[in-house]
């Protein structure tokens, strides 16, 4: 009788093995071996080995399930020992992206006098095991039996074209989403339209000026607010967050968390009584914290919708049940109700952009700099408020000053600074934070030392940089006329700031110069860079976006850079990676004329279902019937 | 002035321990951040700079890795984990590698064996000297204060001699090698040159550097500068009782405890012990981003030699004035086989020898300054 011999099962989930400490051969193994990180950080949820081991173990007594940390990495022989000693003919490689151990293991095979061919891929993820919210284990379990009994897998699931809602979500309202919003409402498409926050604007609208052309950012961005808030096909949400999408591609359905606004959007009529009226002093975060706004507020004159709302956390009506000052005052009846709830709407949707943004590098982590310790050292966001003719100065570079509460704000009163100097790459290209080019800093940095010197043309700005990266159209000449202004370009990064009595002393290397440098300084401007959002994590999980350190991952940076892994779900701005205006905006564009092209269609790129388990798993019976006679 | 590039030179220091200069990209925070970077000495990244280029000459002429105390500040803030304060070490290794004419400096740093081997086999032979050939054996009738005859044990007058000659061979290889030190820094650099009176106005800076290690000082981390100091001190009263006063150290006499020899003897073996603890604490610790984050095993022969020299003293001193002849006597054989080897080896060819290095570079650091200066205010006068 001829010798009996197993099947091993690899069940392979490359993100479990990283720092996992008896896990080091295979992880390094991965790390050189597969081309990008994204194999660490998929945000699917993941399988349970176990359970699938014990299901292959029903259906076959000629399996072997096999641990890929216990097993060498370092040396095919080693493993080709193991094959031949424990009479293995045959391999089947379960999970996620099993194709990067494929050719190691195949190796091993042919070492131990076994068919290189006998390696066998059942990547859960290619073969539709995958949904939204991760792998189905069902499909899964029929995916790993069809590789074990080799059965075609387009029994599992086929790649179908599925029909498609022609109504688009677009997550967040800043420049990416109000441009994608606005092209796909212009090609006569409805779209809802969700931001977090009470306005739509985003960071853009924070900004004073755009590089390298100088515009003002508010000129470009507010008649594009106006027309996302006017447009017929836009249901504008905002104060609204997305909690739940299910479904499938081309179809579907998300729950939208409306938060208590406590005005009535249709009533305000935007007169500002309750604001003047209102006790209560919190931090503008329009303002980037450098001012002080009122707990009914509106986040800016022109904000989309441009109707006030509730700060519930800071208002003491609703926290303490005191005031109600707001109410009183307001000439609508009944346009302030403190017991507005929380509501869900649910909507369905074929297509969903998701234009999340960043948020900026807290410059409190970089403690040598004294961010939050010296009042007179800033960041670029907060830099931008200051000089905006908007912003809490009217557009004067005044240096911060104490309110009666202590608050460090800035005010229409005080001194000018004579020395400024601006800080390249906080909290980018350094391994102690993180370790990516912002892209945008190099560029916004030279734009605020235009800006200081079109304000005081007497002061004298110094740019500490490491590298000039001035890398798009008309940036490089947009830096050689920063240059010929006047502006000192230091090369080396300032290492340390201290206070020497109103003076900040810096302390660097001038690498041209090869000299120590030690200047004072009136005030510093950090370049902080842009970070994913805290909840990136978060929304990727809802969504089933893949991503790579926080940033979402695109379905192909160089030929689908807006598309993801799920069929109708794309990325545009900088949730998807730092870039500056320009690109966003057309990243935007691209996603929106992706979304209009499968409407048009009628159709959206997804998975059909095949034969179910049950009857894959009577089918495979059979073999195991014959397996065992 | 023209530089030679050897692009073998970054494959060369590699030997000499974990370095990663391929990393920098020339940010300057390490310069910026180093308590010690003055005018005219911008280091670390002025190596790094070297390094990469392959300008060996310029990398040999620098006397920088030796003022760096090793704090580990520019490390702490590097963003490319670059570890400058890593590389100073291994820089300070090469260096002690170029300025040794024998070569055996290169040999045990890049190679563990050469090193060990070599303690083993000088250990083994001093061993020997005393045990098997020692005219006198175990002596043990006891002086009248109940103190070991050790004198009589080992000829004073024979170990004295041989003291002399090792340290005459010590001297000899430090004062050759220091004069290569000087060939690279000074005489080879052109460029600058060096008034012969400058060699004699600054030369203070020689004995206030060694005995005091301001420089050190300037570093934040005050308990590594006190550590490090206790532990020099203790060692250089140490080596200066039994390699020039031996006669006068070691006695038969039991001394009372305020006496000259024995307060020296116990401030010495406190400075070391504490010194010690600290130093073997910390590279057992290797905390992330700190001075003893990585350890060479130059590194730790230094410590683990010189903490058994120690113990073994200790040993030896208690043995002693108890009156336990036969203990004393094969601890001191046992303390001769560590203790030679440890000052044959590292003083001239590895770790110790920064001990002459350390103050000559600050010496000639200050001599190149007052140089440069000086050569800077005639030509002012000329031109004027």
């Amino acid at each position: 009788m001829a010798e009996k011999k197993l099947t091993a099962v690899i069940f392979f989930n490359p993100r479990n093995y990283r720092n996992k400490a008896d896990c080091a051969e295979l992880s390094a193994y991965i790390q050189t071996h597969s081309g990008h990180d994204a194999v660490w950080n998929s945000s699917v949820q993941p399988w349970d080995d176990a359970e699938l081991a014990a299901y292959i173990r029903l259906y076959s007594n000629v399996a072997e399930v096999w641990d890929p940390c216990e097993l060498p990495w370092d040396n095919a022989e080693k493993l080709a020992k193991k094959i031949s000693a424990k009479k293995i003919s045959r391999i089947v490689i379960a999970g996620e992206l099993p194709g990067i151990i494929k050719s190691y293991v195949a190796r091993a095979m042919m070492l131990a006098g076994e068919s290189a061919e006998q390696v066998w891929l059942a990547d859960f993820h290619e073969h539709g095991a995958s949904d939204l919210q991760g792998i189905s284990s069902d499909k899964a379990k029929a995916v790993l039996l069809a590789a074990f009994y080799q059965l075609p897998f387009e029994m599992i699931s086929v790649p179908a074209e599925l029909p498609v809602n022609p109504t688009t979500l677009v997550i967040g309202g800043g420049i990416a989403g109000s441009q994608a919003s606005l092209e796909i409402a212009e090609a006569g498409l409805d779209v809802y339209l969700v931001e977090r926050s009470g306005t739509i604007g985003g960071h853009m609208a924070m900004f004073d000026k755009t590089f390298p052309t100088l515009d003002c950012a508010a000129c470009i961005l507010t008649p594009k607010m106006v027309e996302v808030g006017q447009h017929p096909h836009i249901k504008l949400r905002t104060y609204c967050e997305v909690k739940e999408v299910t479904g499938v591609p081309g179809n579907y359905t998300v729950k939208i968390l409306k938060k208590a606004r406590m005005v009535n959007l249709s009533t305000c009529i935007g007169c500002g009584t309750c604001t003047e009226k209102c006790p209560v002093n919190v931090f503008s975060e329009f303002d980037s914290g450098t001012t002080m706004r009122k707990a009914i507020y509106i986040p800016f004159p022109q904000a989309v919708p441009n109707k006030y709302l509730i700060d519930v956390a800071n208002c003491t009506k609703i926290t303490a049940n005191k005031c109600g000052v707001c109410a009183k005052v307001c000439p609508v009846a009944d346009c302030i109700d403190y017991n507005e709830k929380d509501t869900e709407e649910i909507i369905t949707v074929g297509n969903i952009i998701v234009a999340t943004g960043f948020k900026t590098f807290d410059a409190t982590r970089v403690e040598q700099y004294g961010y939050g310790k010296y009042p007179n050292v800033l960041t670029s966001l907060e830099f931008e408020r200051l000089i905006n003719a908007s912003g809490p100065t009217g557009g004067e570079i005044n240096f911060r000053v104490q309110d009666k509460k202590q608050n460090w704000i800035f005010t229409q009163t005080g001194d000018s600074p004579r020395k400024v100097g601006v800080i390249h790459c906080v909290g980018s290209r350094d391994e102690n934070h993180n370790s990516h080019c912002s892209k945008v800093c190099c560029m916004y940095s030279l734009k605020l030392a235009h800006l200081v010197k079109e304000k005081l043309p007497d002061a004298e700005v110094y740019e500490y940089y490491i590298d000039m990266r001035a890398f798009g159209k008309g940036y490089e000449e947009f830096y050689e006329r920063i240059r010929e202004e006047g502006i000192h370009m230091i090369r080396g990064k300032t290492a340390k700031i201290e206070e020497s009595g109103k003076k900040l002393k810096l302390r660097g290397e001038d690498m041209e110069g090869g000299k120590l440098l030690e200047q004072e300084m009136d005030m510093v401007i950090l370049a902080v860079g842009l970070e994913p959002r805290e909840d990136a994590g978060e929304i990727a999980r809802m969504i089933g976006l893949d991503t790579e350190k926080g940033w979402f991952r695109e379905a192909n940076q160089l030929s689908d850079p807006v598309g993801t892994s799920n069929g109708g779900i794309y990325v545009a701005g900088v949730c998807q990676g730092p870039k500056d205006i320009p690109d966003t905006v057309a990243q935007a564009s691209a996603a929106a004329s992706r979304v209009i092209q499968c409407v048009i269609r009628g159709k959206v790129a997804g998975n059909q279902n095949g034969v179910p388990l049950s009857e894959i798993e009577t089918m495979v019976k059979q073999f195991s019937m014959e397996e065992i006679a | 002035m023209s530089h030679r590039v050897d692009p073998t030179l970054i494959k060369e220091v590699e030997k000499f321990g974990k370095g990663s200069w391929n990393e920098c990209f020339h940010c300057g925070q390490c310069t910026a951040n180093c308590p010690l970077t003055e005018e005219g000495s911008l280091f670390p990244r002025s190596g790094y700079r070297a390094l990469q280029m392959g300008m060996r000459d310029k990398l040999q002429a620098g006397v920088e890795p030796w003022l760096c105390y090793y704090c580990g500040d520019c490390s702490k803030q590097c963003p490319r984990d670059a570890n400058p304060g890593e590389t100073m070490m291994v820089l300070r290794r090469w260096l002690t590698s170029r300025y040794d004419w024998t070569g055996l400096a290169k040999k045990f740093y890049t190679s563990h064996w050469w090193e060990l081997i070599a303690v083993l086999v000088i250990g083994t032979i001093v061993g020997l000297l005393f045990s098997v050939f020692n005219p006198n054996g175990i002596v043990t009738e006891l002086n009248p204060d109940g103190g070991v005859r050790i004198n009589d044990m080992f000829p004073i007058k024979w170990v004295h001699l041989g003291d002399l000659v090792m340290a005459a061979c010590i001297a000899f290889l430090l004062v050759t090698n220091l004069f290569r030190m000087w060939y690279f820094t000074i005489l080879k650099q052109k460029e600058t040159r060096v008034p012969f009176v400058l060699y004699f106005t600054e030369v203070w800076n020689l004995v206030v550097h060694f005995a005091t290690q301001k420089k050190f000082n300037k570093c934040d981390n005050k308990k590594y500068w006190a550590g490090h100091w206790l532990l020099m001190s203790g060692y250089v009263i140490m080596f200066t009782m039994i390699v020039a006063f031996l006669p006068w150290f070691q006695t038969d006499i039991i001394y009372e405890w305020y006496e000259p020899q024995r307060l020296l003897g116990y401030y010495a073996t406190f400075g070391l012990t504490v010194g010690l603890i600290y130093f073997f604490w910390g590279r057992i610790k290797k905390a992330a981003k700190s001075t003893f984050q990585f350890s060479h095993i130059s590194d730790w022969l230094f410590i683990i030699m010189l903490l058994l020299t120690t113990l073994t003293g200790i040993a030896l001193h208690f043995f002693r004035i108890y009156g336990m002849a036969e203990a004393t006597y094969w601890m001191y054989i046992f303390h001769m086989a560590i203790l030679v080897p440890m000052l044959v080896i590292e003083v001239p060819f590895s770790k110790w020898s920064h001990l002459a290095y350390r103050p000559f570079a600050a010496y000639f650091a200050r001599v190149k300054k007052a140089a440069v200066s000086r050569n800077a205010v005639k030509e002012k006068l000329v031109l004027n």
